[in-house]
């Protein structure tokens, strides 16, 4: 791999030395545009007892094409599939080049708390979201102390 | 034979005929009358009259449309000729005694080296002998020929004291004018006692049987066709007698019997006749052009038949051009034969194309052979040969400037040839066309034994001339190529040409000018009028008519030359300015000023138009010197340009260019036909043994060219060395770096979409097999990936949203930006006025870009919103985005769209700008940069920051992207100067006198490479940049030469521009290829003249003038 861009290695050293609450990001020795990153469940949400793992890896072209982040454990959430991956703006056409991996990571962190089912990635969750919330934040209540919290 | 046949002869004469009178059979009676030279018995006796007769021919004074040459077309076809007679006791005498007969025609142009020393050598001479294994017989029978008798060989049987039956119905053939389908204007006396058959003019190609006849005049024999092809043409074009003997034959004749004849061939006098080539100069190039004419034919088959002769009978050249060059006669010959036998020679096709020559004059030229620069160099390179040795000569007082050596030798040289001293160059090399050959001595010894002084003659191999002179080398006038202007300023002031009154120096003159008969004639008028012709006419381009004037002042003493420019609106009147001057003349005698006129190519050119009707005084004075200025101006010959340059009468004629030849040959033709340089002046002659053989590949073509060249051709190169072994000139160095750049990602997206879909397209058409149909899209294809390499507005069309037009310089005043954005977003105008606050002192605390996340380099404001990032990354991420089709947003807040035209950079002046007052400027980004672009600019500040006053030239072939240029240097604060084709005189003048005004503001001037490489002076300058690349490099190495040239003080400093992995650099590529081919095919083109040439440099000259 070409060198690695100045950004990318400000982001890294800035994520080390002055962390997120509630998230950590660390690169891969051997790849170090491939991060592994856990995010803490927000206080108040479903999700808040659960750490959950998730891998973030940056283009080639990044910063001018978004960062590609997967959710690795398990969660019950209307805007994550099966697969992990996540249905958020930011990381699709409304991504901007001074966005940066932590306010990526954050904006993540941000939808465990606020899911939007509405624009449902997980279609059979965001139904059970509509028709009932509290029966569908117990089954992701469930889903963290089963996979989130290990 | 019969009767019918001889009606349709008489009545067809087809008119060429027209200058032979019609010669009495009476006339020939004493000829026929007279004895065989060649019996064995009578040899003593012949002896004197040979040498009477080579003495009194009258050849010198005969035309070459003299030589009888035209029995062969007239003779009959063998079925009817075959005639028994055994009554003749006498046949007609060989060729030359019937000569004696002819009554002389008027005297054409004689050249004194034609003139036969006939007096010292006595003709026929023996020149060698051959056996022809397999003639046959053509009739039965015995008792007409036995073993050792000798045998004549005849092209026709002389029918005129036949006994036969038939007598009485070939006399009717007496007398008679006689056609023939070669167009030939002479014809033999033995044709006109022939009748013809109406076959005969009928055909086109002339028969070619040769007879064998005894000596009681009956043919039995005839010669094989492969002998007979070039033995024909001798006899008939009188070069050659042949007397046989046979050596071996059956004791009875049968038809087809083999018979081997032993001939010995003599030559006759009349086989150094000069040669008329004349004749057809002025034919009308209209339908004729591309074909040969047929004195080029005759011309032609003359050569091959001499070479082949020559060949047969083992005759080496002594010394000359072909010594040991076994195989260079043979090629000659063998190119011929093909076309003498009936495969015409290669009918070229032409492709037609428009080309803009002298002022804007458009004309048709021919697309025939082009030359690479190579070639050139290889043309040049004998006349460069003998340079270093030759002398000096200083110039006159009044001139004010100091020679160089190579510039004394130069004024040497050229002085040399106007005063008709010829010892310029070493003159008594034998000319390089010419070889010598010496007689052989004849085996048996009954003839005359005239090697005994080892008599030499000459043979020309490249058109077939003999003479029996020592063909001298002409010398003539043209070339130069370094500080040509000055060259000529000096030989004006030098040779003024008073010592013209006196004769003999004219008559030399006129010899070495080879004056032609409409100026002879001139010249007697010239005598009549009070003081002869001291004026100079000075053709120039229209571009430096101005630079000539002041070069002419600037190395003159005040008052040396009155110079009248002749041009545009107010040419005064020509008569009285140059009475004017003679008038001076008798006042203050030798204190006159020198007379220079200075006129352009199209001046000259309408004058040319005008003086069809009524006369026009530049063309009726006779001026005492023409001159040429950048001569290839008028290369084409049948442009209006050039035909008006040779209607100049003059008395002394100089072509000054620095590219002799432009594109191919054929331009060299028409300054040998302004220079009126013989015989190379007439076309025909050059199309026959330059153009001809050069489109053949056959390098003779180019071998000759050198000859030429090297008569009267002075060139020099910067590079080329004098007699002690310096370079000729001393300039300073000169550093050229290629800087190879990277196209920007953005760049290189647009790059590649339009190289792939031009190779696809090229990939398309290259299967159809329609590349050469579709040429000139190929062109464009290949034009467009050009501009590509230089900016990507180049090859947006004006309505591509991201074709930006820049708009003045820029400059976006703070406050009302600042106003704006809060009018608009009713925001306060708190941040505004931090974001401005930021800017000033930036340096202090550095703001972070939020893309790269680095110190923001040449920080760019969104207008709307106000938010920054380095220029690099928003440019890239806006690139981005388009690329992808979405919408361009400030990376910031999102806000949109935003465009790259509206964003506004934000310049701090440079540290060490003169003006200080504004502390930032912003400025709208509406000139997107290029790859190149910015690294001119880079280089361009890097160059001020040592030197602040520095001069700069720009060199591009687009004017489209010189306004780019301009538009950035204008934004870079440079001063700018902008020279191209556009420009009229007066304003081009101004620029270039702009450009080089002393100030302490660096300038960069920025020239169209099409309209400024050529002429310009730019010394003042000393840092060039080129910007794109040349198929050509000797285009760019000129356009280098403005800078890089005699008036330089400074190293001059070239960058040129390339971006890798593009179309440039296959340009570069073919570039250096082609050097590379060129360099191996000629290595050791000296070698080959001591016969070292190898086959392998031909078979490169074939690959170089094939597809390479």
């Amino acid at each position: 791999m070409a060198g690695l861009p100045k950004r990318i290695i400000k982001e890294t050293e800035r994520l080390v030395a002055d962390p997120a609450p509630g998230i950590t990001a660390a690169p891969h020795e051997d790849n170090l545009r491939y991060f592994d990153v856990t995010i803490q469940g927000p206080e108040g949400s479903p999700f808040s007892s659960g750490v959950f793992n998730l891998e973030l890896f940056l283009p080639e072209e990044y910063p001018m094409a978004p960062p590609k982040v997967r959710f690795l454990t398990k969660i019950y959430h209307p805007n994550i599939d099966k697969l992990g991956r996540i249905c958020l703006d930011i990381l699709k056409d409304k991504w901007s080049p001074a966005l940066q991996i932590r306010t990526v990571l954050l904006s993540v962190q941000a939808l465990l708390s606020a899911p939007n089912p509405d624009d449902p990635l997980a279609t059979d969750v965001a139904k059970h979201y509509k028709e009932n919330e509290k029966d569908a934040q117990r089954v992701s209540r469930e889903w963290t102390e089963k996979y989130a919290s290990g | 034979m019969s009767d019918e046949a001889l009606v349709p002869f008489f009545a067809g004469s087809d008119d060429e005929d027209t200058t032979m009178s019609t010669v009495e059979p009476t006339e020939h009676n004493p000829i026929v009358g007279e004895k065989r030279l060649f019996l064995p018995g009578d040899s003593d006796e012949d002896d004197g009259e040979l040498v009477q007769r080579g003495s009194s021919v009258d050849i010198d004074a005969m035309d070459i449309a003299d030589i009888p040459r035209a029995s062969s077309i007239g003779a009959s076809s063998m079925s009817e000729c075959i005639s028994i007679s055994s009554d003749s006791e006498e046949e007609a005498p060989p060729a030359p005694k019937i000569k004696q007969k002819y009554p002389p025609t008027k005297k054409r142009r004689l050249s004194t080296s034609s003139v036969l020393p006939s007096d010292k050598i006595k003709f026929p001479i023996f020149l060698g002998e051959f056996l022809v294994p397999n003639a046959w017989s053509a009739i039965s029978g015995s008792g007409y020929v036995k073993t050792n008798d000798m045998v004549k060989i005849e092209r026709e049987v002389d029918h005129s004291n036949y006994a036969d039956p038939d007598a009485k119905r070939k006399t009717k053939a007496y007398g008679k004018k006689k056609t023939n389908g070669s167009g030939m204007k002479q014809v033999s006396l033995a044709s006109m006692l022939k009748s013809q058959p109406t076959k005969a003019f009928k055909r086109k190609t002339s028969d070619i049987i040769v007879r064998l006849v005894t000596d009681r005049g009956v043919e039995f024999g005839r010669l094989p066709q492969e002998v007979a092809w070039w033995a024909s043409k001798l006899i008939d074009l009188g070069v050659v007698e042949m007397r046989g003997k046979m050596t071996d034959c059956p004791s009875k004749l049968t038809v087809g019997a083999n018979l081997i004849v032993s001939i010995d061939v003599y030559l006759l006098a009349s086989a150094f006749k000069p040669m008329d080539l004349t004749g057809d100069e002025d034919r009308p190039v209209m339908f004729s052009e591309g074909l040969e004419t047929l004195g080029e034919k005759s011309l032609r088959e003359r050569k091959s038949a001499v070479l082949k002769l020559f060949n047969v009978i083992g005759l080496r050249p002594q010394a000359g051009a072909n010594v040991d060059r076994e195989t260079s006669p043979r090629e000659i010959q063998e190119e011929a034969l093909a076309a003498l036998q009936g495969t015409q020679v290669n009918q070229q096709k032409v492709k037609k194309h428009i080309e803009i020559v002298g002022d804007g004059e458009e004309i048709e030229v021919e697309d025939g052979e082009n030359l690479s620069k190579s070639d050139l160099d290889i043309i040049y390179k004998r006349a460069q040969h003998h340079d270093q040795s030759m002398g000096e000569m200083e110039p006159a007082d009044s001139f004010t400037l100091t020679l160089r050596g190579y510039q004394k030798q130069a004024l040497f040289w050229m002085d040399s040839l106007e005063s008709g001293k010829m010892n310029a160059r070493e003159a008594n090399s034998i000319h390089p066309l010419w070889s010598s050959y010496a007689f052989p001595p004849k085996p048996d010894g009954q003839f005359i034994d005239l090697t005994k002084d080892e008599k030499l003659f000459y043979l020309n191999p490249y058109s077939g001339e003999m003479s029996l002179k020592f063909p001298r080398s002409e010398r003539n006038c043209k070339g130069v190529g370094l500080g040509k202007t000055i060259m000529i300023s000096a030989l004006i002031q030098s040779n003024l040409g008073i010592d013209e009154s006196n004769e003999n120096v004219s008559i030399s003159k006129q010899r070495q000018l080879k004056l032609n008969n409409a100026f002879r004639s001139s010249k007697g008028r010239k005598n009549k009028l009070p003081s002869p012709p001291s004026a100079t006419l000075i053709v120039a381009p229209t571009a430096l008519i101005d630079q000539w004037g002041e070069e002419l002042e600037r190395s003159s003493k005040p008052g040396t030359f009155k110079v009248i420019v002749w041009h545009g609106q107010n040419r005064s009147d020509l008569n009285t300015v140059l009475e004017d001057e003679d008038e001076d003349e008798g006042e203050e005698g030798h204190t006159k000023p020198i007379k220079v006129i200075i006129t352009s190519y199209g001046t000259l050119a309408s004058e040319h138009a005008k003086a069809e009707k009524s006369s026009s005084p530049v063309f009726d004075v006779i001026w005492l010197r023409a001159v040429l200025d950048e001569s290839h101006q008028c290369r084409s010959r049948n442009s209006k340009t050039a035909k008006a340059v040779y209607a100049l009468k003059a008395r002394r004629r100089w072509a000054v260019t620095g590219t002799p030849i432009v594109n191919k040959l054929e331009d060299l033709y028409s300054l040998l036909k302004f220079l009126d340089f013989k015989p190379w002046a007439d076309f025909s002659f050059f199309n026959s043994f330059i153009s001809l053989p050069f489109l053949a590949r056959d390098p003779k073509g180019i071998e000759v060219v050198q000859v030429i060249l090297e008569s009267i051709l002075l060139r020099r190169e910067k590079n080329m060395l004098d007699s002690e072994g310096n370079k000729i000139v001393d300039l300073p160095p000169k550093e050229i770096i290629v800087e190879n750049l990277e196209f920007t990602p953005m760049e290189r997206k647009i790059y590649d979409s339009i190289y792939n879909s031009a190779k696809k397209n090229f990939d398309q058409l290259s299967a159809k097999g329609l590349l050469s149909k579709k040429y000139t899209h190929i062109l464009a294809m290949l034009m467009r990936l050009r501009r590509a390499c230089l900016h990507p507005n180049l090859v947006f069309t004006a309505n591509d949203e991201r074709a930006l037009s820049p708009v003045g310089d820029g400059i976006v005043n703070v406050n009302e930006m600042i106003k704006k954005f809060a009018e608009d977003e009713d925001q306060s105008s708190v941040f505004a006025q931090a974001v401005i606050a930021d800017l000033d002192d930036q340096a202090e605390v550095p703001s972070e870009c939020p893309v790269c996340l680095d110190v923001m380099e040449s920080p760019m404001i969104v207008p709307e919103c106000l938010h920054r990032c380095c220029k690099d990354c928003i440019t890239t991420y806006i690139a981005t985005c388009e690329m992808k089709g979405e919408e361009t947003k400030c990376p910031s807040c999102s806000r949109g769209p935003i465009k790259q035209s509206d964003l506004v950079e934000v310049i701090r002046p440079l540290p060490n700008s003169q003006d200080s007052h504004p502390d930032v400027i912003l400025r709208r980004n509406d000139l997107p940069s290029s790859t190149k672009l910015t690294a001119l600019v880079r280089d361009l500040h890097r160059i001020h920051a040592t030197d602040t006053a520095f001069r700069a030239v720009i060199f591009s072939q687009f004017t489209s992207f010189l306004d780019l240029i301009e538009t950035a240097m204008e934004r870079e604060n440079f001063d700018h100067y902008r020279y191209d084709g556009t420009l009229d005189v007066k304003k081009r003048h101004a620029v270039i006198t702009a450009f080089k005004e002393e100030s302490k503001k660096p300038k960069v001037l920025c020239i169209s490479l099409k309209a400024g490489g050529v002429g310009l002076n730019l010394t003042v300058a000393n840092h060039v940049f080129m910007m794109d690349c040349w198929f050509n490099s000797a285009t760019e190495n000129q356009a280098i030469d403005r800078v890089h040239r005699l008036g330089q003080s400074k190293t001059v400093y070239v960058k040129h521009y390339i971006v890798d992995n593009t179309i440039e650099g296959r340009i570069l590529k073919i570039q250096k290829r082609k050097t590379a081919l060129v360099k191996e095919a000629f290595r050791g083109s000296g070698k080959a003249k001591d016969g070292k040439e190898t086959p392998d440099s031909i078979e490169n000259l074939k690959i170089m003038f094939g597809e390479s």
